[in-house]
């Protein structure tokens, strides 16, 4: 028997949620794991900013930009409240991407204290690529942890001695989830270590795995958590203290002289040379509020609607160990890129290819080109039941 | 293939529309490391399969890998056409070049020719006949053969061409031999209109005065002729007027076998039919024969020195000097096209108007 609190989601599933309804039926997109449609308080933000205040901030006295400097602070906070850490010991840096987030990062941590770098085999090219750069730089070990089906990742606290953690939170490839982060970041901070997550898949489906979790730098997509396209930093004080300075541009100085500068106090500004994206930043704001109101119950039905439905079609291989948002699959005999074509032109957008996780899925697990259904809660019951039935029909050329 | 085909579908298509062209790019991109044997790394051969399969992966997911198949056989296809097209396009230009005539087995199917003519190379198989005698091959071989020769034959087109170089046995000239004059050598088929043509455009204008006319008699071949010559008496006339170069006769003013070309190509028998439209229609061999005897009988010859030369026609002697003016024109004039006639310096093949010869 459904439970009612089901009974509700799925309910709540069989409808577009009002702030989508802009989408039309015939268009289903399922590619949530790429960017996520944009509710639409999270689209009005921004234009709000456009129409009714914009201006730069932190550096003008009038009106417009005191309140783009308020709103923007606004949003740090939320931020950090969203997984549940505090704003005495982290600091919200915006930036362009998690990827290009991570990469500053890496590229500006001093390697004297630490003697590795240290990942997992299921990595986006964007933890994947950096680490690796980031070894070269300093000649230093790099070591490849697996991960287990739940997500977790495996390791021995030797692995990770004064060591460079970087991995993901949710793998883009199945929706696996670091269920021991805690564990991970207590062990890594006993034994000399720092642990970065990459949260881009974590923060639009589970941002609750992050909260209070003692990471020492969390970098995340806004564009893949409803909203608009910027990158994300929260960075422990005491690791941003620590920092190189790569890049300085306005914004971050407090004086300048013949040849010399002098940093602004305020940490939040050291990963920020230059103008930022004020209207998207503001957008996020609105997004976090907006994810806060809407539980992802509904979300989950759909996932297992999408799941069990996917699992029927004979010659499918799903490589998911359960339930997730985020689904792949193979076919034996037939190009992923050519079933991703068909889908779309039944109005069904779904990712082909290796998702920026060739290490992965190529040299490891060798498997072919990949279908991913990724979904989101701008999609409905209907949406699924759709994508299933024309994968059914398709599967008779499998 | 299926790169390749998209490339010339593409290609063909861009030179009308711009928004082809950068398709057109990626599928040359694509094209040059299959043609140079690397393997085409990008997936412009999937988008274009995928495009099309994609349809029937939702229309007919059973037919898929038929689909699929069809796609890579009509891309061979069209390939094949293609190199077949480019093949024939450049042996064309090459026969034009050369030959003055894009098909020198069938010059009047080209509609380029330099100008009217017949073909002397009608002797070859045709691809039709290839098909029902199962001669595919040596169809192939022939057509290739004949490429290689037309392109061979492209550095003669440079050179300077005398007529002194190329004269047969017992020599006649339309005139009397002047010493001061340059020589021209015409090659002609006593049966073919073109060589009637410029014969009439050659004694309407001063080419006679200006030059000391020679000519080969040259029967063309034909394998779909009952006696094997393309021109039914085209070979007894030859074959009497080499006899008549070795049994010359020594009083007469104008050369006795230029008599008789003049009158085939010149004048009518008392129907009014043109004689080359006689001989080559309403004349048998023996009345052929008739003809030309009583003609020579006409130019001064005793009936004895009719049965004379009527007896010669067979003669090795006269074999010797057919197969020498053979050999001179198809392996050192190495002409396709009758008429040719060399004058100075070049070697002009069809009928040439009077502005031409003059």
């Amino acid at each position: 028997m459904f439970s009612k609190e089901r009974e509700n989601a799925i309910d709540k599933s069989s409808t577009r949620l009002e702030d989508f309804s802009y989408i039309r039926d015939s268009e289903i997109n399922m590619d949530a794991a790429c960017q996520t449609m944009r509710p639409i308080p999270v689209i009005d933000a921004l234009n709000e900013y456009y129409k009714e205040f914009n201006a730069c901030g932190e550096r003008v006295q009038y009106k417009w930009g005191k309140i783009v400097d308020q709103k923007v602070r606004d949003v740090r906070s939320k931020v950090l409240k969203f997984v549940d850490l505090l704003e005495k010991e982290y600091t919200v840096s915006f930036t362009l991407n998690t990827t290009y987030g991570l990469n500053l990062l890496l590229n500006s941590i001093e390697a004297s204290p630490y003697n590795k770098v240290v990942t997992s085999e299921i990595e986006h090219n964007s933890v994947f690529l950096s680490t690796i750069h980031f070894s070269k730089k300093y000649n230093l070990e790099r070591t490849i942890l697996n991960r287990d089906v739940d997500g977790s990742l495996i390791y021995d606290t030797s692995e990770i001695k004064n060591a460079v953690i970087v991995v993901n939170a949710t793998s883009n490839i199945d929706g696996r989830r670091l269920i021991n982060i805690k564990d991970i970041v207590k062990d890594a901070h006993h034994n000399g270590s720092i642990v970065i997550i990459d949260a881009a898949q974590t923060m639009g489906h589970f941002h609750h795995l992050l909260d209070n979790c003692g990471a020492d730098a969390i970098c995340f997509s806004a564009h893949k958590m409803y909203a608009s396209s910027l990158g994300v930093m929260i960075i422990k004080n005491t690791l941003l203290d620590s920092l190189k300075v790569e890049f300085v541009g306005g914004g971050m100085v407090s004086n300048v002289t013949k040849n010399d500068y002098v940093l602004l106090d305020e940490r939040e500004t050291r990963l920020e040379p230059g103008l930022q994206a004020y209207g998207e930043i503001i957008s996020l704001g609105a997004a976090i509020d907006w994810l806060r109101d809407h539980d992802k119950n509904a979300e989950l039905e759909l996932s297992k609607t999408l799941y069990d439905g996917l699992s029927e079609i004979n010659n499918l291989h799903i490589i998911n160990h359960g339930v997730s948002p985020v689904i792949s699959a193979y076919t034996d005999n037939l190009d992923a890129n050519l079933i991703a074509t068909s889908l779309s032109n039944s109005g069904v957008m779904v990712r082909s290819g290796y998702f920026c996780c060739h290490y992965y899925l190529i040299e490891k697990m060798k498997y072919p080109k990949l279908l991913r259904f990724s979904i989101g809660l701008h999609n409905t019951s209907s949406d699924i039941d759709k994508a299933v039935g024309i994968m059914k029909k398709i599967s008779k050329g499998f | 293939m299926v790169c390749i085909a998209a490339f010339i579908v593409l290609g063909i298509i861009s030179i009308f529309s711009a928004k082809y062209r950068k398709l057109a790019g990626e599928a040359w991109s694509c094209t040059a490391k299959r043609i140079t044997l690397r393997p085409c790394d990008s997936t412009f051969k999937e988008d274009v399969k995928n495009s099309i399969l994609s349809k029937v992966l939702l229309k007919a997911p059973k037919l898929l890998k038929v689909a699929d198949a069809a796609i890579e056989i009509i891309a061979a296809i069209i390939v094949i056409l293609t190199i077949w097209s480019v093949l024939v396009a450049t042996k064309s230009l090459v026969n034009l070049y050369v030959y003055g005539t894009c098909n020198p087995s069938n010059a009047s199917s080209c509609s380029l020719n330099a100008s009217e003519a017949c073909s002397a190379n009608t002797g070859e198989i045709t691809f039709t006949q290839s098909v029902a005698q199962f001669k595919e091959l040596e169809w192939a071989g022939n057509w290739f053969k004949d490429f290689g020769e037309g392109i061979a034959a492209i550095p003669s087109q440079w050179q300077y061409w005398s007529a002194k170089n190329y004269l047969p046995q017992n020599v006649t000239y339309y005139n009397k031999y002047d010493s001061t004059k340059p020589t021209a050598l015409e090659v002609i088929d006593p049966g073919c209109s073109s060589c009637k043509k410029l014969f009439v455009n050659i004694k309407d204008t001063d080419f006679l005065k200006k030059y000391n006319l020679a000519y080969i008699a040259y029967p063309i071949k034909s394998v779909s002729t009952d006696n094997g010559y393309r021109f039914k008496n085209s070979l007894l006339i030859a074959k009497y007027l080499e006899s008549i170069r070795v049994y010359a006769l020594t009083d007469s003013k104008k050369a006795i076998d230029w008599k008789v070309i003049d009158r085939i190509y010149s004048e009518k028998n008392s129907d009014g039919i043109p004689w080359q439209t006689a001989f080559d229609e309403l004349l048998d061999n023996q009345q052929a024969k008739n003809t030309l005897n009583k003609w020579l009988s006409e130019f001064g010859y005793t009936s004895n020195d009719v049965t004379t030369i009527e007896e010669m026609l067979n003669s090795q002697k006269i074999t010797n000097i057919m197969n020498s003016n053979r050999d001179i024109v198809e392996n050192k004039i190495k002409t396709v096209q009758i008429p040719t006639i060399i004058y100075n310096g070049h070697k002009r093949s069809g009928v040439l108007n009077k502005d031409q010869l003059n």
